[in-house]
């Protein structure tokens, strides 16, 4: 537990059993501790890495995920984990949510889903549920929201789950299990905003959430789990393609081209096509 | 003695082949050459030329003079290009070359023999004797087909016409964005993310071929947003990393800059410039970038731009830049051009082939990334490798690398930061002079124009005019140090640049209070040639 006051997070966040739960997640992973990296990007869940005892790096609003697929790809040592609000995951840095599914990295994406921006105080997110009144959407939202879950089992990720910030037992083995997946894993974890979302409250989802014995067992029994909203939400894993292959990846940390290699290339012919 | 031929015709048509075998075969055989193309935003079609200038000594630019030879492979190249035949120039029509497609079709069993058969034709007019490339082993060209150009070249009376002796000495071939890309793997760059964009693409193919075999990743982003992100995170995670791109995909990396630039993450941005605003001229060069890349990414942090002015440069600057990067833990930028990249030239001068790496200290878990210290730098480690957490963040952090929003700790981060442009000082990259060092004139330039004005101010010097050129390749930081011995205050100064607002020399009035007395300024998507530069520097010379 960290103090109240350590935190930038309001009194009751969603966030901070999400931290507890990642705490307890990394402390309990094989493997030394020094060999996890947090990528985030900008908004109140982006922090969440200050509050915990990991490399970092918590860079741009929208960003914290070509970070991750940047240190992947250079450290396939390195566990690497993605986490940022939807504002950031899946509003600003959507296409790179696409993108880096496709790509096929051992990566975990976590979400914290508040379905609201917090830090810039109670505007639409692009899970914000139609007809939502926000502060710039006061007639309320007009845009079909985005389903995180369905995109991405649709975009083909082997691993797709859903957490409830209020079901910290559940949450923690969902989270641990999409990091020591091997393959691109998401999370889309339900927040509660208590300051700006006083419509997806712990009680709205404690009314809706059940939680799944086990996945689905094919993409499109997935995607129906993925899609139930208004009166049954499912949490637990949607989907787990144990056959899928992550990319192989090579060392590069530690080693060198040699010279002779370059001095051999100085002779090759110029590419010419632009 | 000199040889200028052009080859014109549709995208498509093959010249880019005539091109790339001929300059092949030129610096097997010892030729000194310079080959640029001027072609069109698409992929079939339209109207595109290749310039080759044969020589008996170095040549590194356009000449600019009459054209000895035209080839014309459509009807648009004569339209075009004809005006500039030299009075005995030999004129290739789209027929004749029907003629030799003809005899490719028949003999080679396809038209594409005639790409070969024309370079044939090529060195036959220089008076290359035909039993030469017999000997040289691994070319591409098959010596059927250029024997059958030297046929043809017989027939029409071109060979021998414009005897060339091959006077190179040991050199290696490159075009500007190859010489980057060996430059940069000499500087130990193991990783590169990019988003296509001309003219800085074949940096990525080149790269990427180079990561087929060795301990090198080249990754395709989806934006370039994404690729700076991806190379900042490799350079977090330990790597040399490494983007490139033009204007417009640069103007999508800005805000990676700034992140780089408060994360202290090294990085280099090779910045291949063509002319803007917006989409532009795609496949045409410009240098109208020097101010946007100068003031790149929100807030403030050192950074270093380097232009390189010839192929040597290219890799010895390209190295260096990685050496810096690390060294200041700042983006280095190179800015370059579409007439560097795409221009084949040959480079005699040695270039170490000893691989820079970036060495990491040993650290334990009092490790700070961020300590303060009187250089400003901050001792570099990555995650995963002791016992050290490496936190960075994108807010203003304190030491260990937590976000704050103490104001006494944000002006000392700020002074941190900057302070780190004393290991840039130490880094300089000395403008070089040509020239008349007595001169009362000196044509300053930068970039990619460096041995065009160096081969006018020559023509000039030749006329008995005593000038003089300096040529900057760093462009930024300006110190007064780097133009001290120069005595610029006392001269008659002249600045060539391929801009419209002339951007180096605004630079120079504001770091150094140099004022530029005439500007040179071309801004049509072309390069300057030596000989329209020496007519408008005669013009303010008499």
């Amino acid at each position: 537990m960290i103090a109240r006051k350590e935190s930038a997070w309001c009194p009751g966040c969603g966030n901070f059993p999400i931290r507890d739960v990642l705490e307890s997640v990394l402390q309990e992973l094989p493997g030394p501790a020094n060999k996890v990296v947090l990528t985030s990007g900008i908004g109140q869940a982006a922090k969440m890495p200050h509050y915990l005892e990991v490399n970092y790096f918590n860079g741009l609003h929208g960003r914290a995920l070509p970070l991750a697929v940047g240190i992947k790809l250079a450290r396939p040592d390195l566990t690497v984990i993605a986490y940022s609000g939807d504002g950031c995951n899946y509003g600003e840095g959507g296409n790179h949510f696409i993108h880096t599914i496709r790509r096929r990295l051992d990566i975990t994406i976590l979400t914290s889903n508040n379905q609201v921006y917090g830090l810039t105080k109670g505007q639409s997110s692009p899970t914000t549920d139609r007809g939502v009144k926000n502060l710039l959407d006061p007639q309320g939202s007009e845009n079909i929201p985005l389903n995180p879950v369905s995109l991405a089992i649709t975009m083909g990720a082997p691993f797709v789950a859903r957490g409830f910030a209020g079901e910290k037992d559940h949450l923690k083995s969902v989270i641990r299990e999409a990091i020591l997946f091997k393959g691109t894993a998401l999370v889309d974890v339900l927040q509660p905003c208590v300051t700006f979302n006083r419509i997806n409250t712990y009680g709205w989802y404690r009314e809706r959430v059940y939680t799944l014995d086990k996945p689905a067992k094919n993409r499109y029994e997935a995607l129906k789990l993925a899609d139930a909203w208004d009166t049954k939400i499912p949490i637990g894993v949607l989907f787990r393609d144990d056959s899928a292959r992550s990319r192989e990846l090579k060392t590069l940390f530690g080693k060198s081209i040699t010279k002779e290699a370059v001095e051999q290339m100085v002779c090759t012919k110029c590419v010419m096509m632009r | 003695m000199e040889f200028n031929v052009l080859v014109g015709g549709e995208a498509g048509q093959g010249m880019f082949s005539v091109e790339m075998e001929l300059s092949e075969l030129l610096s097997r055989l010892h030729y000194h050459f310079f080959a640029t193309k001027n072609y069109m935003s698409r992929i079939r079609g339209g109207h595109n030329f290749h310039m080759v200038r044969i020589a008996g000594d170095p040549v590194h630019a356009l000449s600019g003079d009459p054209w000895d030879m035209i080839i014309a492979l459509d009807s648009e190249t004569e339209q075009y290009h004809k005006t500039d035949l030299s009075v005995s120039g030999v004129f290739l029509s789209p027929g004749q070359v029907k003629e030799m497609e003809q005899v490719a079709r028949e003999r080679f069993g396809g038209v594409t023999a005639t790409n070969t058969m024309l370079v044939g034709l090529i060195l036959a007019a220089i008076g290359c004797p035909q039993d030469k490339f017999s000997g040289i082993v691994g070319i591409s060209s098959n010596p059927d087909h250029l024997s059958a150009g030297f046929e043809f070249a017989r027939r029409w009376g071109v060979a021998g016409r414009y005897p060339i002796a091959p006077k190179a000495p040991a050199h290696c071939k490159f075009d500007g964005n190859q010489a980057l890309a060996l430059g940069a793997l000499l500087g130990g760059c193991q990783f590169m993310a990019g988003y296509p964009m001309t003219p800085a693409t074949s940096i990525m193919h080149y790269i990427s071929t180079v990561a087929l075999n060795h301990p090198v990743h080249f990754e395709q982003a989806e934006d370039e947003i994404s690729a700076i992100n991806m190379a900042l995170g490799a350079s977090y995670a330990g790597l040399r990393s490494l983007v490139a791109t033009s204007g417009g995909g640069f103007a999508l990396m800005q805000e990676g800059i700034s992140l780089a630039g408060m994360t202290e993450t090294p990085l280099v941005v090779i910045v291949a410039q063509r002319p803007g605003p917006a989409t532009g001229l795609p496949t045409r060069t410009e240098q109208g970038d020097l101010n946007f890349v100068l003031h790149a990414g929100h807030g403030e942090f050192p950074r270093a731009i380097y232009a390189p002015g010839s192929l040597h440069e290219a890799m010895i600057l390209a190295r260096k830049s990685f050496h810096v990067a690390d060294g200041c833990q700042t983006p280095v930028f190179i800015l370059t051009d579409q007439y560097l990249a795409d221009s084949v030239q040959m480079m005699i001068e040695e270039i170490t082939s000893e691989i820079i790496r970036r060495e990491y200290g040993s650290f334990d878990s009092s490790y700070n990334r961020y300590r303060l210290t009187a250089s400003g730098l901050s001792p570099l480690a990555c995650p995963g490798a002791g016992d050290a957490l490496v936190r960075v963040d994108s807010d203003e952090h304190d030491e260990e690398g937590k976000i704050t929003e103490d104001l006494g700790l944000r002006t000392r981060m700020v002074e941190k930061r900057l302070k780190k442009s004393d290991f840039l000082k130490k880094e300089t990259v000395l403008p070089t002079f040509t020239g008349d060092p007595g001169s009362d004139v000196i044509v300053i330039n930068w970039g990619s124009n460096k041995l065009i004005v160096e081969e006018a101010v020559r023509r000039i010097a030749g006329g008995g005019v005593r000038t003089g050129a300096l040529h900057f390749s760093q462009v930024y930081p300006l110190t007064q140090d780097m133009v001290k011995p120069f005595n610029l205050k006392d001269k008659r100064i002249i600045s060539v640049e391929n801009n419209a607002t002339g951007q180096f020399a605004g630079l120079l009035k504001r770091e150094l209070g140099i004022s530029v007395d005439h500007q040179i300024l071309k801004y049509n998507g072309e390069c300057f040639t030596v000989k329209e530069l020496f007519q408008t520097l005669k013009k303010y010379l008499s």
